[in-house]
């Protein structure tokens, strides 16, 4: 079992089409969500290890903006964005797609933003500057590697044709700003009526 | 974002402040009176220095002996040590001597046999052989005068398909190469210097400013009238605010631009050939609030080892930078105390140490260096002219007064690069965010530890696999000896 939940993953990224079949269909959904949140950890580690242990040649950090628990955020959040809106349009667009399954398809598809990002952590530490032509190589393999693969994930999972899929994932994107948009809003108004209520509170409290 | 980030500096600096104050029970500011300064982070951060300059003395007019200066433009200091001050509004000059007693006062010369005089001069040039060039703005002319101060030449309008017919020449800085040609900055003159040839014709303009196209007036003057465009603002380059020129007859000018490059090197092609390999490149402040902006940079001297300094009318700021354009040291400001300004207009070397001449009041101010600022004028002297050993030395003691002085640590790793200490140069590198000189100290470590351990390491492989094979080899042997025993 526990060997299976290692392989299928790298079944998946070699084998998009019939993977995320399987994962749509024959794999159980525990296991799909134990994997994802695996994935999601993983991807969070490399970014805070990338972010501290890179080459020093391909990587400038500033001590004073280091936070590794941002970095946690900045994983997480875009992921629950894009699953969220993308399982917003996929409902009114006759997508097939369940929430659970539109979040496993989208953790599934940062694998290799995982392992080609990864070793090149310790690797960047043994690069001059003329090679890190070949750093910047694997890190756009590995982005779109990650996109091709979310593109057939959201394929599979939604079973819709190319160019919907495409549109889809397009209007996702769109739909990310207006989320980010009413979340600011909805964060700003909430913070207007918290003072709101302190400053009555003390006004009441300073006049009795 | 950038709010709470500048609110997270002060918070920092107070807590610093404090600690400072409980360390040597002073206030923010030092007790003993010496002004901290300041210089650029890496990220763009400010961070504290020694002063680099003291003010030592304060000279005016009155107090030399000759008379108050009267909006005073200029100031020029020979190699040997004498200064001229192009007092303008009093239409003279006025020379110190290295000891800053006034040796002479230029007012007039004599010209076809007749007394001629000075009106709102606005700049000065003296040549190596103290041939003075007075940029004579009033009277519309350049005056040369000799050693003995007998007139040469007059150049008065010059004449030329390249100017307007109603132009007229008010010039206002001047400088000369060892050619004796003349370069100069002039009114109204947007295609950059005017260069005269050591006869006084005019022949060309050098260095242009580029034009700076705004989108948004660029749109509108697309589609409004010709009438309309003819009443509108011409896109034309800026005017240059100073110019000097080094020991190789390269020009260094400044223009008083809000953007761009305001700093040039120009060549005798009058292309840009200003190093800016520095973490930002040189125009004077890089933190400013939106509503003061950048800074405005007046004046320009430079020095030996191709160091120079800037004049930011602004914020009364002298900007210090080497040939790579690293900035050195800021010393300076406006305000009422000694060391501050009302109106610098000019500055100039007076060896190691820097006159700034203040127009409003009349006044040059005389900066002493301090240790800090003569170890580190030393140390890049050194670097420039090869002698790394020294460079190496000053550069680490210029560290140790000022750990935030970045560059100083590249400094100190070329120098162990070059001594074959790359472990410890790329330690240095990474110290003053060198990438490509570190890659270059990697490159080398990387080739120093693999042809240590290669051989090595390669050799074992080989005898490990030789022996695999030999052992597979001889396991083969022995099944086929059991083999045929069986049989």
């Amino acid at each position: 079992m526990s060997k299976a939940l290692v392989r299928f993953p790298f079944y998946l990224i070699f084998h998009p089409f019939a993977g995320y079949w399987e994962l749509k269909y024959e794999q159980s959904r525990k296991a799909n969500l134990i994997v994802s949140f695996a994935i999601l950890v993983l991807m969070a580690a490399t970014n805070i290890l990338s972010s501290q242990y890179s080459g020093f040649v391909v990587h400038l950090y500033n001590p004073d903006d280091m936070n590794s628990l941002m970095e946690i955020v900045y994983v997480a959040v875009p992921v629950l964005f894009w699953c969220v809106a993308n399982w917003s349009l996929t409902t009114l667009m006759d997508g097939e797609g369940k929430f659970v399954e539109i979040f496993a398809s989208t953790c599934f598809a940062l694998i290799p933003m995982i392992i080609i990002r990864f070793p090149w952590i310790w690797l960047s530490n043994a690069i001059t500057l003329q090679e890190a032509a070949f750093y910047y190589f694997s890190e756009s393999v590995a982005v779109l590697w990650s996109l091709y693969l979310l593109f057939v994930g959201n394929m599979t999972v939604h079973q819709y044709t190319p160019a919907k899929t495409v549109g889809t994932m397009l209007l996702t994107v769109v739909a990310i700003g207006f989320l980010a948009f009413i979340c600011l809003l909805f964060f700003s108004l909430l913070q207007q009526i918290v003072s709101f209520v302190t400053v009555i509170y003390q006004e009441i409290s300073l006049r009795y | 974002m950038r709010m709470s980030m500048r609110i997270k500096h002060v918070v920092v600096l107070l807590a610093m402040a404090g600690l400072l104050g409980a360390g040597m029970g002073t206030a923010a500011a030092r007790a003993d009176g010496v002004p901290v300064a300041y210089n650029y982070s890496f990220w763009g951060d400010t961070v504290s220095s020694p002063a680099p300059y003291l003010p030592a003395a304060l000279l005016n007019g009155r107090d030399l002996g000759v008379g108050p200066f009267k909006e005073p433009n200029d100031l020029f200091v020979t190699a040997d040590g004498d200064i001229y001050v192009l007092d303008s509004g009093n239409n003279r000059i006025v020379v110190l001597d290295r000891q800053l007693q006034p040796a002479s006062v230029i007012d007039s010369f004599v010209r076809d046999g007749h007394e001629d005089t000075f009106a709102n001069p606005q700049g000065i040039f003296v040549t190596d052989d103290k041939e003075v060039l007075i940029a004579d703005t009033g009277n519309r002319r350049i005056v040369h005068l000799d050693r003995q101060l007998h007139l040469v030449k007059v150049i008065e309008s010059p004449e030329s398909e390249l100017l307007p017919a109603n132009f007229v020449f008010q010039p206002v800085r001047i400088a000369a190469d060892k050619a004796q040609r003349l370069y100069v900055l002039a009114v109204g003159v947007f295609d950059g210097f005017m260069e005269f040839n050591a006869d006084g014709t005019f022949t060309s303009f050098i260095g242009a400013n580029r034009v700076r196209v705004d989108p948004v007036e660029l749109f509108w003057k697309r589609i409004s009238t010709r009438e309309q465009r003819s009443r509108m603002v011409l896109f034309v380059p800026t005017e240059f605010t100073s110019l000097d020129m080094n020991e190789e007859g390269f020009i260094y000018a400044t223009n008083g631009d809000q953007w761009g490059e305001t700093i040039k090197k120009l060549n005798a092609h009058g292309n840009d050939i200003l190093r800016r390999e520095g973490y930002f490149s040189p125009r004077g402040d890089i933190r400013y609030t939106a509503s003061a902006g950048p800074s405005r940079l007046v004046d320009i001297d430079v020095a030996d080892s191709e160091i120079y300094s800037v004049l930011d009318a602004k914020r009364g700021r002298i900007f210090t930078y080497n040939g790579d354009g690293h900035l050195m040291y800021v010393f300076g400001g406006l305000g009422n105390k000694r060391g501050e300004f009302n109106t610098p207009v000019a500055i100039e070397r007076l060896g190691d140490d820097f006159l700034v001449l203040d127009k409003a009041l009349g006044e040059i101010t005389l900066f002493q260096v301090t240790e800090y600022g003569s170890t580190l004028n030393e140390a890049v002297r050194s670097y420039y002219r090869g002698d790394e050993e020294r460079a190496v030395e000053l550069f680490r003691k210029a560290v140790d007064m000022n750990a935030n002085l970045e560059f100083a640590y590249s400094g100190i790793g070329k120098a162990l690069l070059r001594q074959g200490k790359y472990a410890e140069a790329m330690q240095y590198f990474k110290l003053s965010m060198d990438q490509r000189n570190y890659s270059k100290a990697f490159q080398l470590r990387r080739k120093e530890v693999l042809r240590e351990y290669l051989p090595a390491v390669l050799s074992a492989a080989m005898a490990v696999t030789a022996g695999l094979l030999l052992l597979k080899k001889l396991r083969k042997m022995l099944r086929r000896k059991g083999a045929a025993t069986l049989e």
